[in-house]
């Protein structure tokens, strides 16, 4: 084995800022050695990135407490000066967030941000030299133009890119440790297949140990040589990867490795009721020939003389959605799948072709459970409000009704009197999934229902979703990038790319015999081998 | 419109903090109402009282803070002028208020031709110092309390109606908005039961700012001259008054200012504290 880099032990970090101190990491122990990467594994608020922001020497001084070790070139990070740290900082540990929108300054230029750590960890390095060192750098990382990149603000540049920005930010003092934290939760499939790509590479090149921190199991293990499996502050299991999957010693382990959805094997949610019948029922929805139209939400008097509708975001599209069946509609960010899902709910007009509907008006699940329930309403009112809307006017119906209802949705009724914000993610989705389920519409409009969520979580919501479909006879139409989710809950298939369907058909179908490019590069991403 | 309040008054902020500006601004603003009750129920002295063989006296157990020039009982005065003032104080932002949620609301949630038309006339009304447009409608209208009232509350509405609308544009698009569409609300309901109690905490600091710049409005018309009108006592006029004896009976003037000071302290602190609990996400 190689040099030993660096040694964490015992470290345990305690919250100092409420009346009593709150422990939130316990006897975290990590030893990096020289060109590996190691992953951390956990739900939110496991600890993983208060770990890793504490080696990165990144938490506050006043309110934190820090006790334990963490070796670096034979100093404790935790007993250093302030000096000391930042001669490390930046120079031998360098890290890369989750979010490249917030984690570029967004009034300076990629270069001058990019060159940075160079500008002060080395002030004797001449400004040409340096702009050598970041233009290097940019095209390393990827980016076709760094000339330009150079020059341009944050806002010009794409998720990936920004990115990638980051990772050449980092990258500049050569790091023997770079720790990146969930660097690709927030960018789409296709562009987080490709920053995977760019770490492995770096990795290789340059032989940085790199600590990759991410609640993706698949991931972890496409990327990663150890883990360590965290759950609420504690180390709950650690060793190479390929045996913890295989072999997972803990419960805990097994839950997680248990959530990842598994394709090509049995079907989590129900299956429709034989194939035929779904076939020969009535449609739900029918759209034909839809064209929708970017909604710009004119501000000022210009608005009145400007010509509207100019470039459709989803072109030409045809399909028809059957009672009982669940349809797929898969594609990366932008695609215009979520475009499609409003203009067939009803809640933009701005499209040509029709869309039918025969029956009660369907229900949209979103993604962001924390955006999606008014946060100055209690579960109960939430849920009271799509009956007095339909008009329900006896307020026992109404009560018998929701307390059904959170039968249904596996919530205990205790939750009624809360607010949202004192409710968990899997708990909102849930009561998401109720109130739009409380008008009993015949067609529900997932929008990535799962994607905010944690893995253990997103199980459990599939797993709920599957049932109700086939207690209720619920018709879905499921939007997600997951191609693994989708293939968990879903009978058919629509893969979107740029505004078109590029391919359609059974699930298994296109999954085993991927016709279009797009969908064979999307099943790449998601780790599924045809 | 039903409005959950528990979570307005928390002494504590969610990291477990007293949140001091409030329970000061409670604490002051709850000890100047009370002065001010009392001054109904059982004013100490007949605030109309003459007594010209004890005029200008000094502050004492007896009077405590003097008398004036007609030898009436400042403290008394003080408490009933301090009533007049929060009656127009509280007409004034109850008139702003009405009219800024109608507005704002309006103009935020539809947009378009609306929004437009009405944010121009706002803007031109915006354009004015607010008490100089409540000069201009007193002079045209007539002082009096109640066209106070009108002049002062229709000069607030701008600054109301352009928070409602900027507070309506930010939920308008939003996911629970769109859900809530989806089961059949329809504008009206989408505006009063989904989007206005989300914009309540923002409103409720802003209220009280409402109440501080209409006391310090309120005195200034009066003080003028063109406020309300003798012999109803307002803590304007008797400054103006007490402005010509500032040398001989210090404390004449020293009642009504502290009075003022009072309010606009205890306003000021509650606005500042509703503010802060906001920003520390007890709201969400």
């Amino acid at each position: 084995m190689s040099e030993r880099i660096l040694e964490v032990s015992d470290l345990n970090i305690e919250f100092h800022d409420h009346s009593l101190p709150e422990t939130v990491v316990y006897d975290f122990d990590l030893t990096l050695h020289e060109g590996e990467i190691v992953g951390i594994v956990g739900e939110s608020g496991s600890g993983k990135s208060m770990s890793a922001m504490a080696i990165a020497g990144l938490l506050s001084r006043h309110e934190i407490r820090k006790r334990g070790q963490i070796l670096y070139d034979g100093r404790n990070l935790l007993d250093c000066d302030r000096d000391t740290l930042r001669r490390y900082q930046g120079e031998d540990i360098a890290v890369i967030f989750q979010e490249p929108m917030t984690s570029l300054d967004p009034v300076r230029r990629i270069g001058w941000q990019v060159e940075e750590s160079v500008r002060l960890h080395h002030p004797e390095i001449p400004a040409e030299r340096r702009r050598e060192m970041a233009l290097r750098n940019l095209a390393d990382c990827g980016l076709a133009d760094p000339e330009k990149v150079y020059r341009q603000y944050p806002s010009q540049l794409s998720g990936g890119m920004r990115q990638r920005v980051m990772i050449a930010a980092a990258m500049m003092g050569n790091p023997r440790i770079l720790i990146a934290d969930e660097p690709t939760t927030a960018l789409d499939v296709l562009v987080q297949e490709q920053i995977i790509e760019l770490l492995r590479r770096i990795n290789r090149e340059r032989g940085t140990a790199i600590l990759f921190i991410s609640h993706d199991l698949s991931l972890v293990r496409r990327l990663c040589s150890r883990v360590l499996v965290m759950r609420e502050g504690r180390i709950v299991e650690a060793g190479p990867v390929e045996d913890i999957f295989n072999h997972p010693a803990e419960d805990y382990t097994r839950a997680l490795i248990r959530a990842i959805p598994r394709v090509f094997s049995e079907k989590r949610g129900g299956e429709a009721e034989g194939e035929g019948t779904a076939a020969a029922a009535a449609p739900v929805l029918d759209v034909e020939h839809l064209d929708v139209f970017y909604q710009e939400s004119g501000q000022g008097i210009g608005e009145l003389f400007r010509r509207k509708r100019a470039e459709p975001v989803v072109k030409d599209i045809s399909f028809s959605l059957r009672r009982g069946e669940c349809l797929a509609l898969v594609g990366g960010s932008g695609c215009g799948k979520s475009t499609l899902a409003r203009a067939v709910a009803g809640l933009t007009r701005s499209y040509t072709g029709t869309v039918s509907r025969p029956g009660v008006q369907p229900q949209i699940i979103f993604q962001d459970p924390y955006n999606s329930l008014n946060p100055m309403h209690t579960v109960r009112w939430i849920l009271e409000e799509p009956l007095r809307l339909t008009g329900e006017k006896n307020a026992r119906v109404r009560e018998k009704r929701i307390l059904s209802m959170l039968e249904k949705v596996r919530l205990s009724p205790e939750l009624l009197g809360r607010y949202p914000s004192q409710l968990s993610g899997g708990q909102r989705q849930r009561v998401c999934i109720g109130s739009a389920l409380m008008q009993q519409p015949e067609l529900l409009i997932a929008d990535e229902p799962v994607s905010a969520l944690d893995v253990t979580i997103q199980a459990e919501i599939l797993e709920l979703l599957g049932e109700l479909r086939r207690e209720m006879a619920l018709s879905v139409l499921f939007i997600s990038h997951d191609l693994r989710t989708v293939y968990q809950l879903c009978d058919t298939i629509l893969v979107m790319e740029k505004g078109e369907i590029v391919e359609r058909g059974a699930v298994d179908e296109v999954y085993r015999r991927p016709r279009s490019k797009y969908t064979k590069a999307l099943l790449r991403a998601a780790g599924i081998s045809s | 419109m039903v409005i959950d309040m528990t979570g307005i008054l928390n002494w504590k902020t969610e990291s477990g903090k007293t949140n001091w500006y409030l329970v000061l601004g409670t604490g002051i603003t709850g000890f100047v109402l009370s002065l001010i009750f009392i001054g109904l129920l059982h004013p100490p002295y007949d605030i109309e009282a003459m007594d010209t063989a004890h005029k200008f006296a000094g502050g004492s157990l007896r009077h405590l803070f003097g008398t004036d020039n007609f030898g009436r009982d400042v403290f008394s005065r003080v408490l009933a002028g301090g009533f007049t003032t929060m009656k127009i104080a509280a007409g004034t932002v109850a008139v702003g208020l009405l009219g800024g949620v109608l507005i704002g609301a309006v103009t935020g949630y539809f947009g378009g031709l609306t929004d437009e038309l009405l944010m121009r006339i706002n803007d031109t009304l915006f354009a004015f110092p607010s008490v100089l447009l409540a000069l201009v409608i007193v002079s045209l209208f007539g002082s009096g309390t109640s066209h106070v009232i009108w002049a002062l509350g229709i000069a607030f509405v701008p600054s109301f109606a352009r928070m409602v609308r900027s507070e309506f544009l930010r939920y308008k698009n939003s996911d629970f908005i769109a859900g809530a569409k989806l089961q059949g609300a329809g504008a009206l309901r989408i505006m009063t039961h989904h989007i206005l109690p989300n914009a309540a905490p923002v409103l409720m600091s802003s209220v009280m700012i409402g109440f501080n710049n209409a006391v310090l409005a309120e005195a200034g018309l009066s003080y003028l001259g063109i406020g309300v009108q003798p012999p109803e006592p307002s803590l304007g006029s008797m400054l103006s008054e007490a402005q010509s004896y500032l040398v001989s009976a210090p404390l004449y003037a020293a009642g009504p200012g502290l009075m003022i000071i009072f309010m606009v302290l205890g306003f000021s602190l509650l606005a500042e504290g509703m503010s802060r609990e906001q920003l520390s996400g007890a709201w969400f």
